[in-house]
């Protein structure tokens, strides 16, 4: 596949401090590649820079094989952007909302109205296009930014923490539009989350954090390089446990946050008959899974992500 | 073009809707014209009557402050309606715009061409009001003037995006509206006469562009021929310059190269804010 974006020692330096630190990445044509990683971590300002918007210390950005620089107009006409904060005019309808945005990307007049029909249909705003978008729900703005996003047939869509303070059950329904519109138009999308469930969606997954790529592969090998099972559990007296688990079973890697110990284990099947019928200290509570990407998150930046907040602009 | 038309029918839209605006809008040129034309209109008319035994009789102010209040209304409402940028910043919508492939030349031509549509449309609306006013101007003068309030709302309204590329906030609102806008309209012969004013106001009338704007607005729609030549004067329709007396022509050529300076410096300069 090609590359639809090519990103080669960017750098974007502020006075006091650097916030990306000469990264490297390419996205394939088609892929959905999601951004991850904590609050001030680099990934606005590189969205930023890519899109356009900001111009980076150095280094270079090619998408669909223009420059970032240089044709910044034909790059903003190969992408559409979904910010993280509502840019649609509430006082216009959703039908208005859209026909502006065909005139700034200048649709062919004779295809706007088809194209207008055809993006709502996909979001299933039909009906509502007349209405004026003051009158729409978080959910129903966020779906009409989605559909804007797409009229000028973009060949990168960006989705910036598109589902941020929208409900569990809106959330999932966005993600069922966005997962639709990859299945359907093959478009290739460029998604920063902090939900990290969300981020399992994509093909493959670049962790930034401090202005640094640490780690880029597909969810399934990232959650891999960590190996085994997580089994996380508590005690009555977790410093007790800790060290009775240290000296009882050395293969274990363990970690602790707030009250939880984490243990990580090659195989919990093996593992967990024999560690419970010799743990000293009593259980209060018990659990095992797979690795998800938070411990992924965790392993490479020491951190849990959910404990970070959204970028904020 | 197409980008600039975009920019344009969005505040147009946007205008005809708000039917709030639409009504305040209205309410301070009315205030105005109750104010100066009601109030002030008996004892300017008997202080410069006084001054004119002869011709006294002849001098009507609401003729005289119509044109100035309409020149107010422009001005205010361009300024505002280009402040209206700000406005997009903070709602976000600008970054839609932003993100787009147009211009940044487009983005602000097309605020300044909105802003001024929307501007003359007021100052026009304000006409409706001259027969209730018991005074009169001729159809034609009506007609001819109203390019040059386009024109006018032109150099105002880029005069309001370059103050707004400056600006970060809304607040700066009424700091603008006091330190510039009041001014600017008191300044102007607008409202009075700019007769025997003291040395320095008299350099600041003649600095203040809205001076020679108002001035055209009065000679075209006040049939400036058929008054005597000391009402004309007592009206301060005899503007000068450097001991030369100005001529509708030069004004209007004075501020059609300002508009077109002024659009110049506003997109540079809003192309520096949003490069």
């Amino acid at each position: 596949m090609n590359n639809i974006i090519e990103v080669r020692e960017l750098n974007k330096t502020y006075k006091d401090k650097t916030a990306v630190d000469s990264i490297d990445f390419d996205v394939k044509e088609g892929e959905i590649f999601g951004f991850l990683g904590p609050n001030g971590a680099g990934k606005s300002t590189t969205i930023n820079m890519i899109c356009t918007m900001l111009a980076p210390t150095s280094g270079s950005i090619t998408i669909n094989g223009f420059d970032g620089n240089k044709d910044r107009r034909d790059v903003r006409k190969s992408i559409g952007i979904i910010f993280q904060e509502n840019t649609l005019d509430e006082k216009l309808t959703a039908k208005e909302n859209l026909m502006l945005h065909c005139r700034f990307y200048n649709v062919p007049r004779s295809k706007r109205k088809e194209r207008i029909q055809e993006v709502l249909m996909i979001v299933d705003l039909v009906d509502e296009k007349e209405n004026r978008v003051e009158t729409f729900s978080g959910g129903m703005k966020r779906r009409l930014e989605i559909a804007r996003g797409l009229l000028h047939y973009p060949k990168v869509l960006f989705l910036d923490e598109p589902t941020v303070g929208l409900d569990p059950q809106t959330r999932a329904h966005i993600w069922e539009y966005i997962l639709r519109l990859k299945e359907k138009e093959g478009i290739t999308m460029f998604l920063t989350t902090h939900y990290l469930d969300e981020a399992e969606i994509s093909d493959r997954i670049a962790i930034m954090d401090h202005g640094k790529i640490i780690a880029m592969d597909s969810p399934e090998n990232l959650k891999n390089t960590l190996g085994g099972d997580i089994i996380e559990l508590s005690t009555q007296d977790n410093e007790k446990a800790m060290l009775e688990i240290q000296a009882k079973a050395p293969e274990a890697e363990v970690t602790s946050k707030e009250d939880i110990i984490y243990l990580k284990v090659a195989s919990s099947d093996a593992f967990i008959s024999e560690f419970i019928k010799n743990l000293e200290v009593p259980l209060t509570r018990l659990n095992i899974r797979k690795p998800t990407l938070n411990d992924v998150f965790l392993s490479f930046t020491g951190r849990n992500i959910a404990s970070t907040e959204p970028d904020k602009q | 073009m197409e980008g600039i038309f975009a920019i344009w029918i969005r505040d147009m839209t946007r205008f005809f809707r708000d039917r709030a605006r639409l009504i305040g809008s209205f309410s301070m040129p009315i205030l105005f014209l109750l104010i100066f034309g009601g109030g002030m209109g008996g004892t300017m008319e008997s202080l410069i009557g006084s001054s004119m035994p002869d011709a006294g009789e002849d001098f009507q102010y609401l003729q005289f402050v119509f044109p100035g209040i309409v020149s107010m209304t422009l001005l205010m409402t361009s300024i505002f309606s280009s402040l209206s940028i700000i406005e997009d910043k903070n709602f976000g919508y600008m970054k839609e715009i932003l993100v787009s492939p147009i211009s940044r030349v487009s983005i602000a031509v097309g605020k300044v061409l909105s802003a001024s549509t929307i501007a003359t449309f007021q100052g026009i609306m304000l006409f409706l009001l001259i027969p209730f006013l018991g005074i009169n101007y001729s159809l034609t003068s009506l007609l001819l003037v109203i390019p040059f309030m386009f024109l006018l709302a032109c150099a105002l309204s880029s005069f309001g995006l370059l103050i707004a590329s400056f600006l970060r906030s809304t607040q700066g609102f009424q700091l603008i509206v006091q330190i510039l806008v009041m001014p600017m309209i008191f300044l102007s012969g607008a409202l009075f006469p700019i007769n025997n004013m003291p040395g320095w106001m008299d350099v600041v009338v003649k600095l203040n562009p809205v001076t020679y704007g108002v001035d055209v607005m009065k000679k075209i729609m006040i049939d400036v021929e058929s008054l005597s030549p000391m009402i004309r004067d007592a009206m301060g329709l005899n503007l000068q310059l450097f001991g030369t007396t100005l001529t509708v022509a030069m004004e209007i050529a004075f501020i059609f190269t300002f508009t077109v300076i002024l659009i110049l410096f506003a997109t540079l300069s809003f192309r520096r804010a949003n490069a």
